[in-house]
């Protein structure tokens, strides 16, 4: 589904910045892969590159066999619009729609017909279970509705990819937690990929597989086993080895 | 860092933001300068342009300068919208409500003193153009040259330190600090779409309609009359307009979902409602204030181009000599060589005709103005108009074409109605009428054919009236001849009349009204566009984000075209459309006022001024787009 060769990104400027160092990473399709680190490590610039917001130095993205880098500027956005699910930190909604034609934005700028777009928002809202703020504006709903409206925005057009920034990055414990079952759930029944940037263990252990990201460069990757509880602890000791010191803990005592 | 510091590196530090509130700040003391260099100019100190025009700058004077200080106001208050974030963080970290005004009036003073410092400068960079224009449109003996306007200095500095001082005081008063929570999220929620309801949209059409009817309805001195009440109703129903019908028209929009819901059309519609409320007061305002520079300069040109049309109509000759009613044949004879010696003084070609104007008794009237066709056609072929051959039978009314009647009936259908009684006991029928300008008559002659002429019997009284036409000569050797005629101190100076002095006159007497309306006119324009500017760009960072917000859900270049080519078109178009609507009504009531048609003044006038626009928005727009564009491709 996606696949990604020797990705490297270096900022230009007075001082030269290496952002990512050869990333290969390759994701099956209906897969739900987090990618997790430290602050500063890389994921959202390989987040960018990966959802065409920015073009890596060298290395290749491939979706589905096609490198979007190489498309039109024209053309990028309708592959955007059609291919590409988002779902941001703080939401990105338009405060001056309300939460139906926000949903709807999608289908609308593709010339949709009005009735076929009711139909399909009205059906993913339900199953989102927002169906009764449909007319409200933005500022009046709260975080975890307003994610949930962005993640309907980010599915209405069955996209076959779903990137999503630290999409519980502004959420309480419970909103995440809806939120992240929701992501799960569209992952497991409209088969679409999905890969989340994310700092929370919590919202990771919800994917298939983590891969840790430090200093721009691939660290290690751990698959999901059986029960989600252990591969949340699985993580937090990745997490913790990560952090810290090389020898303060010898790897072996894992 | 002390609290002034602070103030005074926020302003010096942050140019990008404050630039557009600096520039229309030194764009309005820039128009007050050029004005008052023109205005202090030492040729008219020394006499040459009468005291009415000297008062008549002054009250444009005046008149700039109040208008400059609502200018300065409004942009000081939509530039403190566009920072209501930094307000609230200010707040938060600890400001007080006095220190927060203490600094938008310290800000205000740098600006301000900057600004008139700046205006200044950049004034006297065009001083020179403005004078050369003033040069060529006013026609005075001097010529106007650059000088170092120590006065027009003085008064400009002293005005607008007053005025931005005044405003500064103003603004950090009315400064209401709101809720913090309102002033950190305060551009995102929406200032709410003014409330419409139907009887008062139905209500504004029926005063724009009643307005307009009245306005083309009334004719002649009524206009003057119907003028103050048609003015206030437009006023009102453009107020309305805006205010109710528009945002009911949108509401319409926005609840027909398979327009609302049509590609762009979404964007576009949500941001106009969004919008609305600030929206509607600058589409009055603009359309307002264009509505006063087209009539200004629309009725300044008419009224110029209705005197010396008339004139230059009415007097198709080079020079007229009309003899005072007791002249004997000698004085006459007399008169006419002169004028003829004054010709070959100035050695030009002229060639003259004369004519004995009899008056004669007809059936109702008995001074109605009898001509034989030889005689007319004599004065025709001076001025190349076509001859006239009356039959036996009929006598040919003529009329002056540019003749003005403000009341009762025309000339021509008095005469008409009459018949000429012939000595043989015969009556002549007016067959036809027509209008030339080969006599100067205003009330009307018969022509009738030689032969019957003879028939007609001892004229009332008689007149004598003699011509003159110039071959192929300069109008500047014209206006000489004219300048000689009116210099001679005897009577002759008043029985001769050369059209093209009269025109010079009238146009120098002209001239500073027309300059200074015209002037006037611009800056209004001119603000009416900055006004559109500042609506434009206090959003623009909003913009900038919401369009960023799309482009990664995926918006190509023509999409975002389109929403910005229509979102800007929307806000230029729709009320300049407006007041051409209005400057049109408006004119057309004025060439009723004097029964003169406008028709290519006023289309010349509003003409010129859409296309101004028009280039006004191509460039707003090309900039606007490749803000946007920068920030998202």
């Amino acid at each position: 589904m996606l696949k990604l060769t020797k990705v490297s990104k270096v900022y230009e400027g007075k001082v030269a910045y290496r952002a990512l160092t050869d990333i290969s990473l390759e994701i099956e399709t209906s897969e739900f892969v987090a990618i997790m680190g430290p602050s500063g490590s890389g994921k959202t610039t390989l987040l960018n590159i990966i959802s065409t917001n920015d073009s890596p130095t060298t290395g290749e993205v491939e979706i589905d066999g096609a490198n979007p880098h190489k498309l039109k500027k024209n053309k990028l956005a309708k592959f955007r619009r059609n291919e590409l699910g988002f779902i941001f930190q703080d939401f990105n909604l338009l405060h001056t729609l309300n939460v139906e034609e926000n949903i709807v934005l999608p289908l609308t700028l593709d010339g949709t017909g009005v009735r076929e777009m009711k139909e399909k928002a009205q059906k993913i809202a339900e199953n989102l279970g927002i169906s009764s703020i449909m007319n409200k504006r933005t500022y009046e709903i709260s975080g975890g509705q307003a994610q949930r409206v962005a993640i309907a925005r980010a599915m209405i057009h069955e996209p076959r990819l779903l990137l999503a920034d630290e999409p519980t990055g502004n959420l309480d414990s419970k909103a995440s937690k809806d939120v992240m079952t929701m992501l799960e759930s569209i992952n497991k029944k409209e088969k679409t990929s999905l890969l989340m940037v994310t700092h929370d263990p919590q919202a990771a252990s919800y994917s298939d597989r983590v891969v840790f990201i430090r200093d721009g460069k691939l660290h290690s990757e751990i698959h999901r086993g059986e029960s989600r509880q252990a591969f949340f602890q699985k993580i937090i000791d990745m997490l913790s080895l990560m952090g810290g010191d090389g020898n303060d803990f010898s790897t072996v005592r894992v | 860092m002390t609290f002034r510091q602070f103030a005074f590196n926020n302003v010096i530090r942050n140019k990008r933001l404050y630039i557009a509130y600096f520039l229309s700040s030194m764009f309005t003391v820039m128009v007050f300068f050029t004005f008052a260099i023109f205005a202090f100019h030492p040729a008219f100190s020394g006499g040459s342009i009468n005291n009415n025009a000297l008062f008549g700058m002054g009250v444009a004077g005046g008149i700039i300068y109040v208008f400059s200080f609502f200018f300065v106001l409004y942009s000081m208050s939509s530039f403190l919208q566009s920072r209501k974030k930094e307000f609230g963080l200010l707040i938060m970290l600890g400001a007080s409500n006095r220190q927060i005004r203490l600094m938008v009036f310290l800000e205000n003073i740098i600006i301000g003193f900057f600004a008139t410092i700046g205006g200044i400068l950049s004034g006297l960079v065009f001083s020179k153009a403005i004078l050369l224009i003033a040069e060529n449109v006013l026609i005075i003996d001097e010529t106007l040259d650059f000088y170092f306007p120590i006065l027009a200095i003085v008064v400009t500095f002293i005005s607008f330190i007053i005025l931005f001082f005044c405003i500064s005081i103003f603004v950090s008063f009315i400064l209401r600090t709101k809720k913090l929570v309102d002033l950190m999220k305060g551009d995102k929620q929406s200032k709410g779409e003014p409330k419409a309801s139907i009887i008062l949209s139905i209500f504004a059409a029926l005063l724009l309609i009643g307005g307009y009817g009245t306005a083309l309805y009334v004719e002649g001195a009524a206009v003057i009359y119907a003028m103050i009440p048609v003015i206030i109703v437009v006023t009102l129903g453009t107020y309305l307009l805006f205010t109710q019908l528009s945002v009911y028209i949108i509401r319409v929009l926005k609840n027909n979902k398979s327009i609302f819901w049509r590609k762009t059309n979404m964007l576009l519609f949500s941001d106009l409602s969004f919008r609305m409320k600030d929206n509607a007061r600058t589409f009055f305002m603009v359309a307002i204030i264009s509505t006063v520079a087209f009539s200004a300069i629309g009725t300044l040109y008419g009224v110029q181009s209705y005197l010396t049309k008339g004139v230059k109509e009415m007097n198709p000759y080079t020079m007229t000599y009309n003899p005072s009613l007791n002249d004997s044949k000698e004085v006459i004879e007399d008169d006419i060589s002169r004028i003829n010696a004054v010709f070959q003084d100035e050695k030009m070609e002229t060639k003259m005709a004369t004519m004995e104007l009899n008056y004669f008794e007809v059936l109702e009237d008995n001074n109605v103005i009898i001509v034989r066709a030889s005689d007319y056609n004599r004065f025709a072929v001076l001025i190349n108009e076509e001859e006239l051959q009356p039959g036996k039978t009929e006598a040919i009314v003529v009329e002056q074409s540019g003749a003005v009647v403000m009341v009762g009936e025309k000339a021509s259908e008095r005469l008409m109605r009459n018949s000429i009684q012939l000595e043989s006991g015969d009556k002549l029928q007016p067959t036809r009428v027509l209008e030339t300008d080969i006599l100067p008559l205003i009330s009307g002659y018969y022509v009738v054919h030689d032969e019957v002429y003879e028939l007609l019997g001892p004229p009332v009284r008689s007149d004598f009236s003699a011509v003159w036409q110039a071959q192929d000569v300069r109008t500047e050797q014209v206006i000489e001849v004219g300048r000689k005629m009116n210099q001679l101190d005897d009577n002759l100076r008043y029985k001769s009349h050369v059209v093209d002095y009269t025109l010079f006159e009238i146009n120098k007497g002209f001239g500073p009204i027309l300059f200074i309306g015209l002037f006037i006119g611009i800056v209004f324009f001119v603000s009416a566009g900055s006004f559109l500017y500042f609506r434009l760009f206090s959003d623009l960072d909003e913009e900038k984000r919401k369009f960023r917000a799309i482009a990664k859900i995926g918006l190509t270049q023509k999409e975002l075209n389109t929403v910005v080519n229509r979102q800007v078109a929307l806000l230029f178009f729709s009320p300049i459309v407006i007041a051409l609507v209005h400057g049109v009504v408006a004119l057309t009531a004025l060439s009723h006022l004097f029964d003169y048609d406008l028709t290519v003044e006023s289309s010349l006038v509003l003409g010129s001024f859409a296309l101004i626009q028009i280039i006004y928005f191509m460039i707003v727009r090309y900039f606007y787009v490749k803000q946007i564009r920068r920030m998202i491709f």
